[in-house]
């Protein structure tokens, strides 16, 4: 089967379906609504901003007045009045960029938690197949990088940028006024400015998004030869992770100096720029003097102004690649926060299950066309009943836990629970009857109690504790650190698998729902764990109605009712005795088990075994 | 051992610091002088301006405009140059040595004594070895930058003192409390960037975790209380990127009303000295223009000020990785060949082992089973010499393994964890990892460890790249794959611990019987309560209370030991 197939591996990726991207104008409309609810905030935040800069543009009159005042030998008294406006011109333009510069950044963060924050709560609505199908690394990668390379552009790009830009208009603006014909002068820049930005922005984005794209494989690499390092060290690869490291950071620094190379390129184009537009305005000035139009403190001025432009001018040209990106992550987010939320996520209140009975009939399902995984499968749990799903990897047990659980939609069939059907309920409306332990553990960072409060968020320490009680956790917990309250998952204390169950477990008690499936909730924990965490599920699972997905046989033949699944179809349901005694694929396979606990002495095992 | 530094046997910060510019010396060298030229270049520009004032503006002469605008482009063109050169040189340095330091915490933190990753977490571990990294690297390229700020601070005193003695004086003297005030200034700002970077690495941090645990907040419906988890937290964050806004937002105001002001006192001390005729006008419009340069290479200092303060502490980080003692320390020996494989332990104490004997002959299946999983746990550590027990002595072939080179223990007894790690490559690739066989050789193994289903069921076979850790396939199927990893390395000694508690009973059975097979004649622990894998072991010792509590055939013990049977049976 590996044959045909392999050397293609590297394509695969291909086939995954990203989350979507905002277009331009939604990009824009996101960015508008919290504007607008902030408008006066951004309006006195630009009015200061604009005040101060223009105060700030005051300097180089100024100090051609001096200029004009010398030529004119017109004694140093003269020189108190411009002297005193300069100080009071810095120190004006200090107070309004101080209180301007705030004022900005207040408004930008409060816009940027609005934004994160709706985009967050989206994202943790969105269905769950719609996550999968774009892999789990698509929404990470907007949740940490793309929130964080705003972040960044808020606190740095954009400030930097906005006082650019303002200087270099209203710097303009004050040629302008000094001469019309300096303004002229100075435009005789822009074209190459212009040439400059239209070479530089489409390579940086392309290098940059390389040098993105080799910074992810990196710190993928490094994760990975870093969290198996146990593995690493046991099989003796060592070398060989180190030199896969080596290559993937040799990858990033290769990228990296490319764009040092378009950067170092950018500034100096842009050299030829500076030179143009002074000369220019230098000879302006000297065709104007000689004119008589202008007086050389004018002159002078003209040239401090365009001077003073050097900075600005290169900041805000080299801002645009960031303000660009920023862009495109600000897509990235609004793409997903501009999704529909799963159907009922926000209606609430729909009608509400009976009793807490299941029925299955004709489900189908296939993730991939032509692969159906569940076929037919009917299916009839009664309120209070536990019922054990039973068969080989492969047979279909979790896809139907999952479906039961309102994490997919069925391709086909239906399934009702307490009297409605679930397309009626709505994935919300399963979720608040059904609870599912999933394979996944998960330990959510923060302290423990927080942990257990997500599925019941105002539970007290009371509660909490009862629920570790009934799962049997509560020994342990308390004598961890720092009891309910310690850190725990990424970071903090680092839990067992076995200890890791148990949470999910007791967060199912806190949940309370009244149909609970759990589904191979025992199998990474080790045997020895695994049968601590089997009497912890028995009593998580009172006064519930019940589907385990059973790994281990003695919690099929503890549970009311088994089903026997094989490639996606019932073919057996009963009591565990009916089925023992009906000598089918069920009997088989607790021969099997409990062949392997039979006294025997052994030889005779062996070779019937081989 | 480092001479004079505090700690022993690893670098300090500071060492680590420089080191990592030590490294680039001749890169820096040469980059700051280009600096220098560039800097130099951009201090002349307001002198040639000022030229050009005072000899054609003022004058009329068109002849001396046209000289001087050659001058003027010439400068351009040296400055341009210097620059680009400069820079490629820099900045180069700074991925250069950022890349050093992460090859070197890679090497450590992989190092077969381990130790470094002991109390780490991957995540923070992978933190250190690119942002720190990329930070301290960040350092060693802020060093031309600041020679080169310098000089440019140096030129046009220099150009101001040649003006006017009086003029350069007040610049030189003026410059060093103007730095102090704003070093002053930005030292609360430091404290409150600090505090905001942590919360915001915090709320993303939240943020990634709830998004991993996706499957388990759907599982219990859990969205909207995981909603406002983070929307608490990104509250937090904005509320100190609030106080750290306010406190740049100040900063950068002060520093504006400053050099303002500094401009205002040397135009006017020029305006009087040209006033005097003590200097032309050209000359003061130097010294103005000079004054404003100056705000260029004071940012330069500034920045380089603040890379120095982020780059110390994140060589504090990088050096305490880099120094952390090893696990275990490295021993000369290396183990008889070919190894036997026998592996006794006497008065084994370790955590829950407390005083364990047992001697397995070599080629023997002997099972392991542990009441206490912390007992199983520390005995797999043991005999991996991933750390060495504090009592007693675990021996192979006779030799103690605290004698033993670890990579060769680890080449002699291999031991496979039941969570193992799957690496990010083709299932084949990842059974191939402790091996060289080829393809054909590999089939016993995937067979053994029922495998080779799990290839089958892939969509492109054994040659299907597994992702994130194996995070694609599931938990059985994973185990699965590990153990074949495990058998296809073919130890003289192989350690197995719960290799099937998530397979089912079936394909637990088959494996249990085709491992006896291909491990046959070559010793094999099976660390595991599964009646199944313990029914064809050769012998089975118990863990209770830290000693072995019973010990026998598996029948035997089922039939005659009750704890034995309470704890596998269960």
């Amino acid at each position: 089967m590996s044959g045909p197939a392999a050397g293609r591996t590297s394509e695969r990726d291909t086939s995954r379906e990203l989350l979507p991207t905002a277009t331009g104008a939604q990009t824009l409309a996101a960015l508008g609504a919290p504007l607008r609810r902030h408008r006066l905030l951004a309006a006195l935040a630009i009015g200061v901003l604009v005040t101060g800069t223009g105060i700030g543009l005051l300097t180089a009159p100024l100090l051609g007045r001096l200029v004009d005042l010398v030529v004119a030998q017109r004694g140093t008294s003269a020189l108190t009045v411009p002297m005193v406006l300069l100080v009071a011109v810095a120190v004006a333009r200090g107070v309004a960029a101080g209180i301007g510069r705030s004022l900005v950044a207040r408004l930008g963060e409060i816009v940027l938690a609005d934004l994160r924050e709706r985009f967050v709560g989206r994202a943790l609505r969105l269905p769950l197949d719609r996550v999968e199908r774009a892999g789990s690394g698509d929404l990470t990668s907007r949740v940490t990088g793309d929130v964080m390379m705003i972040t960044k552009a808020v606190r740095v790009a954009l400030p930097e940028f906005a006082a650019a830009l303002l200087t270099i208009v209203l710097t303009l603006a004050g040629l302008a006024v000094l001469d019309w014909r300096f303004l002229v002068a100075v435009l005789l820049a822009v074209p190459v400015h212009i040439l400059t930005v239209r070479w530089y922005i489409p390579r940086a984005a392309s290098v940059y998004a390389r040098h993105r794209v080799a910074g992810g494989a990196l710190q993928h690499q490094l994760l990975d030869s870093i969290g198996g390092v146990r593995t690493v060290r046991a099989f003796r690869l060592t070398g060989a992770h180190a030199q896969s490291l080596e290559r993937r950071s040799r990858e990033a620094v290769d990228l990296a100096l490319r764009g040092i190379r378009l950067v170092a390129g950018f500034f100096s184009r842009l050299n030829a720029g500076e030179f143009v537009g002074l000369a220019a305005v230098l000879v302006t000035g000297f065709l104007l003097v000689d004119a008589g139009s202008v007086s050389i403190g004018t002159a002078t001025a003209a040239a401090l102004y365009f001077h003073g432009l050097f900075n600005p001018i290169n900041a805000a040209l080299f801002l645009i690649d960031d303000v660009q990106s920023a862009g495109a992550s600000l897509a990235r987010i609004v793409g997903v926060s501009n999704l529909p939320a799963e159907p009922g996520s926000t209606s609430g209140s729909g009608p509400a299950p009976a009793d807490s009975s299941v029925k299955i009939s004709a489900l189908r399902h296939a993730y991939v066309d032509g692969h159906p995984v569940l076929s037919d499968v009917d299916l009839e749990v009664r309120s209070g009943e536990r019922v054990a799903l039973v068969g080989a990897s492969g047979a279909g047990k979790t896809t139907l836990a999952k479906l039961l659980a309102g994490i997919h939609e069925p391709a086909g069939g239906s399934i009702v629970i307490g009297g409605i059907d679930t397309r009626d309920l709505g994935p919300t409306g399963v979720r608040r009857a059904v609870t599912l332990v999933s394979q996944e553990v998960h330990v959510f960072a923060g302290p423990l109690a927080e942990d257990l409060r997500l599925a019941r968020p105002q539970a007290t320490d009371e509660e909490l504790r009862a629920a570790l009680t009934r799962v049997d956790a509560l020994d342990w917990v308390e004598a961890l650190p720092e009891g309910l309250a310690t850190v725990v998952g990424e970071g903090g204390h680092r839990l067992t698998v076995t200890q890791a169950q148990h949470l999910a477990l007791a967060r199912l008690v806190l949940a309370d729902p009244t149909i609970a499936i759990l589904d191979e909730a025992t199998a990474d924990a080790g045997s020895a764990g695994a049968r601590v965490l089997e009497s912890a599920a028995v009593r998580a699972l009172e006064g519930r109605t019940g589907l385990i997905v059973a790994h281990r046989l003695p919690q099929a033949a503890t549970a009311d009712r088994v089903v026997v699944l094989d490639s996606g179809r019932v073919v057996e349901t009963g009591t565990h005795d009916e089925l023992v005694a009906a000598d089918g694929r069920y009997a088989a396979l607790w021969a099997a088990w409990s062949d392997s606990r039979r006294d025997q002495p052994l030889p005779t095992q062996r070779e019937a075994a081989d | 051992m480092s001479l004079g530094g505090p700690t022993e046997g690893g670098p300090t910060g500071a060492r680590v610091l420089r080191n990592t510019i030590g490294g680039q010396r001749r890169r820096l060298a040469g980059a700051s002088l280009l600096g220098m030229a560039h800097q130099a270049c951009e201090a002349l520009v307001p002198v040639v301006i000022g030229l050009i004032i005072d000899r054609a503006v003022t004058t009329g002469d068109a002849s001396s405009l046209l000289s001087w605008l050659l001058v003027l482009a010439g400068l351009f063109l040296v400055l341009s140059t210097s620059y680009r050169t400069a820079a490629l040189i820099t900045d180069g340095a700074g991925e250069h040595a950022a890349h050093r330091l992460r090859i070197a915490i890679g090497a450590r933190v992989l190092d077969p004594r381990g130790g470094a990753d002991a109390g780490r977490l991957p995540g923070a571990l992978t933190a250190i070895a690119t942002g720190d990294a990329t930070r301290v690297g960040a350092v060693a390229a802020a060093v031309p930058y600041a020679v080169s700020a310098l000089t440019g601070l140096t030129v046009s005193a220099v150009m101001l003192l040649r003006v006017s003695v009086p003029l350069g004086l007040l610049v030189l003297l003026g410059v060093p409390p103007l730095l102090w005030l704003g070093h002053r200034i930005s030292q609360p700002l430091e404290q409150r960037s600090e505090i905001e970077q942590e919360r915001a690495a915090h709320a993303s941090g939240v943020a990634a975790d709830l998004v991993a645990g996706l499957r388990v907040l759907k599982g219990i419906g859990a969205e909207t209380a995981a909603h406002s988890r983070y929307r608490r937290t990104s509250q937090d964050s904005l509320t100190a990127a609030l106080r750290a806004a306010r406190s740049r937002a100040w900063h950068d105001g002060a520093i504006l009303a400053l050099t303002g002001v500094f401009i205002a006192v040397i135009g006017l001390v020029g305006a009087h000295l040209a006033m005097s005729g003590a200097i032309s006008v050209g000359e003061l419009v130097a010294a103005v223009g000079l004054a404003q340069y100056l705000l260029g290479p004071f940012q330069l200092l500034t920045y380089v000020n603040g890379e120095f303060a982020l780059g110390r502490a994140s060589a504090d980080r990088i050096a305490d990785v880099l120094s952390s003692p090893p696990a275990v320390p490295t021993g000369e020996a290396v183990p008889t060949s070919p190894t036997a494989g026998r592996v006794r332990l006497r008065g084994l104490g370790h955590g829950a082992l407390h005083n364990v004997d047992l001697d397995i002959a070599p080629g023997s299946t002997v099972g392991v089973v542990a009441k206490d999983p912390a007992a199983a746990h520390d005995l797999l550590l043991c005999l991996g010499r991933e750390l060495d027990p504090d009592e007693g002595t675990v021996e192979l072939d006779g030799v103690r393994l605290t004698e033993l080179d670890p990579v060769s223990v680890r080449r002699a007894i291999l031991v496979a964890h039941h969570d193992a790690d799957l690496f990010e490559a083709s299932l084949l690739d990842n059974v191939r990892a402790g091996t060289d066989a080829d393809e054909a050789d590999l089939a016993p193994a995937l067979s053994a460890a029922a495998a080779d289903d799990v290839a089958r069921a892939l969509p492109e076979g054994a040659a299907t790249v597994l992702t994130e850790r194996g995070r694609s396939l599931s938990g059985g199927q994973r185990q699965r794959v590990a153990l074949a990893r495990a058998i296809a390395a073919d130890p003289p000694v192989l350690v197995v611990h719960d290799p099937t508690v998530a397979v089912d009973t079936v394909t637990e059975s088959r494996i249990a019987s085709r491992l006896r097979a291909v491990r046959d004649g070559r010793t094999t622990i099976l660390v595991t309560s599964s009646p199944t894998l313990l029914a064809e072991t050769d012998r089975v010792v118990m863990l209770d209370g830290g000693i072995v509590a019973a010990e026998g055939h598996h029948g035997e013990l089922v039939a005659g030991c009750e704890a034995y049977r309470s704890a596998v049976l269960g």
